[in-house]
């Protein structure tokens, strides 16, 4: 009950005492901004699966970037980039839905780097565990460059393909009639989820950047219908689970990266149980009226 | 404080610093897998907050290293002390040859050339605290750190005479418990990578690894396992070693398929609770050295 009883001391000095306190907050809300951008739009147009996918599969570039001795955030994208490409080949030449073709490949991917890391018999070199993880606890001045122009990237892109974004997302062959070129912006959109996840996996691990990308821009769905409200909500809510993550992880000494990525989809929860027990109680007042607040995407998909 | 990243090595810090000369804390919990092992943020607090880092280095400690080398950017001394000794190659069991390779290391300029750059270490076998020579062999390393941390050399310099008593003597106690086994007896299966400091100390050869790598995503191949399986069957070795803190279902699914062997657990990376035989470093080798000759002798 510390949190309550003697509040500066459990919200505000580990900040105020410690730099890799600040170090790690600041690398979480970094990745919150990127993630939020990107990962509202991956949520509206239901690419959670393609985001997951993705995040898993630069393992294998990874791997082999770490076997070669090449940057592994070289190795990342060039996996993100074949596996992006193999998804779009596969929907070329067969009528497989979208998501067949993600389960293809993301399974392909991790049982690759698995062959690849096993055939590293008996060498010490490390582990693809960190990558998953990440290493919140040990960051160094990179790491945060490296999330800074991430994020400056992000918000470039997200302001550059805003109204392709938005018109495609709602109604793609309008956006073809208004010369949007959907194509285009979805490339876009996959470069920018691509550089968010490679940006973050050294530094907060690939299971927290897919947990940022998605429960927050979630929960931020449930609670706004406007694109850039969800955008703001979700950077609020994120940066809320990152500061109360770091803080438990802090103080009660449990994994960095797990706790926040628990906290984003404990926030979630808490928003889902809100805005239900709320359209709950609308009903009972209004009887035979429909809820408020479907979730926007609901409508949209195909 | 001290902070040692695994219970043996706070264990043998302590004995370096004895009598209380200097508070030792761990960071990975007894029990827990120096390979996997996740840091807090409270860990990276107490990392800073320390005079001394004593770890192992050569990669065991996977997911702390980061946050290892971030404190000691920041000016914490951090001694990796399996890199002060003659470390065996990661893939090559033949013991005999992979000793004559090192055996022309000298272990003080070893340490000063390359403390620089842990990345040169790739490939060596970290499990250095399986052979109690090694072990003293580190105590000079440990030593200076924690002179240089500001405590008393002589203090620590007499711990340190009277620890290297105790290690020889461990050392003697578990070499008269092998000489029960007859050498052509001494054969390992074991379940991970870990033994083979062991191995290379009492004469043991190592005949095979269910699983020969470290990394927690490596998996076995039938056709490896099969010639295990065929390699056990031929040898008639009668026990197979797993370890407290990974799974064992693949040397089970082995011992399953050869028929008469037995699976025996060890305690590989950590000591027991404190006050049991194997709470001590010293206790932990003499009881291992007690499991894997009992195992072994048919």
């Amino acid at each position: 009950m510390e949190f309550l009883t003697d509040p500066w001391s459990w919200w505000v000095s580990p900040f105020v005492d410690n730099e890799f306190m600040r170090d790690a907050l600041l690398a979480g809300v970094l990745t919150v901004l990127t993630t939020s951008l990107v990962g509202t739009w991956v949520v509206l147009r239901g690419m959670s699966f393609l985001g997951d996918a993705l995040a898993h599969g630069v393992l294998p570039g990874i791997a082999i970037a770490f076997i070669i001795g090449v940057d592994t955030s070289i190795g990342a994208l060039v996996a993100a980039g074949v596996m992006v490409g193999g998804i779009s080949l596969i929907r070329r030449h067969s009528p497989l839905p979208d998501d067949t073709s993600i389960g293809v490949l993301f399974v392909g991917f991790l049982a690759l780097a698995v062959v690849i890391m096993s055939s590293q018999q008996a060498s010490y070199t490390g582990d693809l565990n960190r990558f998953l993880f990440g290493s919140i606890t040990g960051l160094d001045s990179s790491d945060l460059v490296r999330q800074a122009i991430a994020a400056a990237i992000a918000i470039v892109g997200v302001v550059v393909f805003y109204r392709a974004f938005l018109v495609m997302t709602f109604d793609e062959s309008l956006a073809r009639m208004l010369g949007l070129r959907p194509g285009l912006a979805q490339a876009a959109l996959l470069v920018l989820l691509a550089i968010s996840i490679v940006a973050s996996f050294e530094s907060v691990g690939n299971l927290l950047v897919f947990a940022f990308l998605i429960a927050p821009p979630a929960a931020a769905s449930l609670l706004a219908r406007r694109v850039p409200v969800i955008m703001a909500l979700a950077v609020v809510l994120g940066t809320v689970a990152t500061y109360v993550g770091i803080l438990l992880s802090y103080h009660h000494e449990s994994a960095a990266g797990a706790t926040m990525a628990l906290c984003s989809v404990v926030i979630f929860f808490l928003v889902l149980t809100i805005t239900a027990l709320r359209s709950t109680l609308a009903g009972r007042r209004r009887p035979g009226e429909p809820t408020i607040d479907q979730p926007v995407q609901a409508a949209q998909r195909p | 404080m001290v902070v040692a990243t695994t219970s043996i090595w706070a264990d043998v810090t302590e004995n370096v610093a004895c009598d209380g000369l200097a508070d030792v804390q761990t960071i990975v919990p007894l029990g827990g897998d120096p390979h996997s092992f996740e840091a807090s943020l409270k860990d990276r607090e107490t990392m800073e907050g320390a005079a001394l880092i004593v770890a192992n280095g050569l990669l065991l400690e996977e997911s702390l290293s980061d946050t290892i080398d971030a404190v000691e950017q920041g000016g914490v001394a951090v001694v990796r002390v399996a890199e002060s000794v003659d470390t065996l190659d990661g893939g090559d069991h033949d013991d005999e040859t992979d000793h004559d390779d090192e055996t022309d290391h000298d272990d003080e300029t070893d340490h000063d050339d390359e403390s620089e750059d842990t990345h040169d270490h790739a490939g060596e076998d970290p499990h250095v605290w399986f052979d109690p020579v090694r072990v003293a062999q580190t105590l000079p390393v440990i030593a200076d750190g924690l002179v240089a941390a500001g405590i008393d050399r002589d203090a620590v310099d007499a711990c340190v005479a009277d620890y290297t008593a105790d290690l020889e003597a461990t050392d003697a106690t578990a070499a008269a418990i092998v000489d029960e086994l007859p050498v052509e007896q001494r054969l390992l299966v074991t379940n991970h990578d870990s033994l083979s400091y062991f191995a290379d100390r009492y004469d043991f050869e190592v005949l095979g690894t269910v699983i020969p790598s470290p990394s927690s995503l490596a998996e076995t191949n039938p056709a490896d396992l099969e010639a295990l399986a065929t390699l056990v069957e031929e040898t008639g070795v009668p026990a197979i070693f797993a370890e407290t803190q990974h799974t064992s279902s693949d040397a089970e699914a082995l011992a399953d398929r050869v028929g008469d062997v037995a699976v025996v657990s060890l305690l590989t990376g950590t000591l027991d609770e404190p006050g049991t035989p194997s709470g001590t470093y010293v206790g932990w080798l003499t009881e291992n050295a007690r499991t894997i000759v009992d195992a072994l002798t048919v």
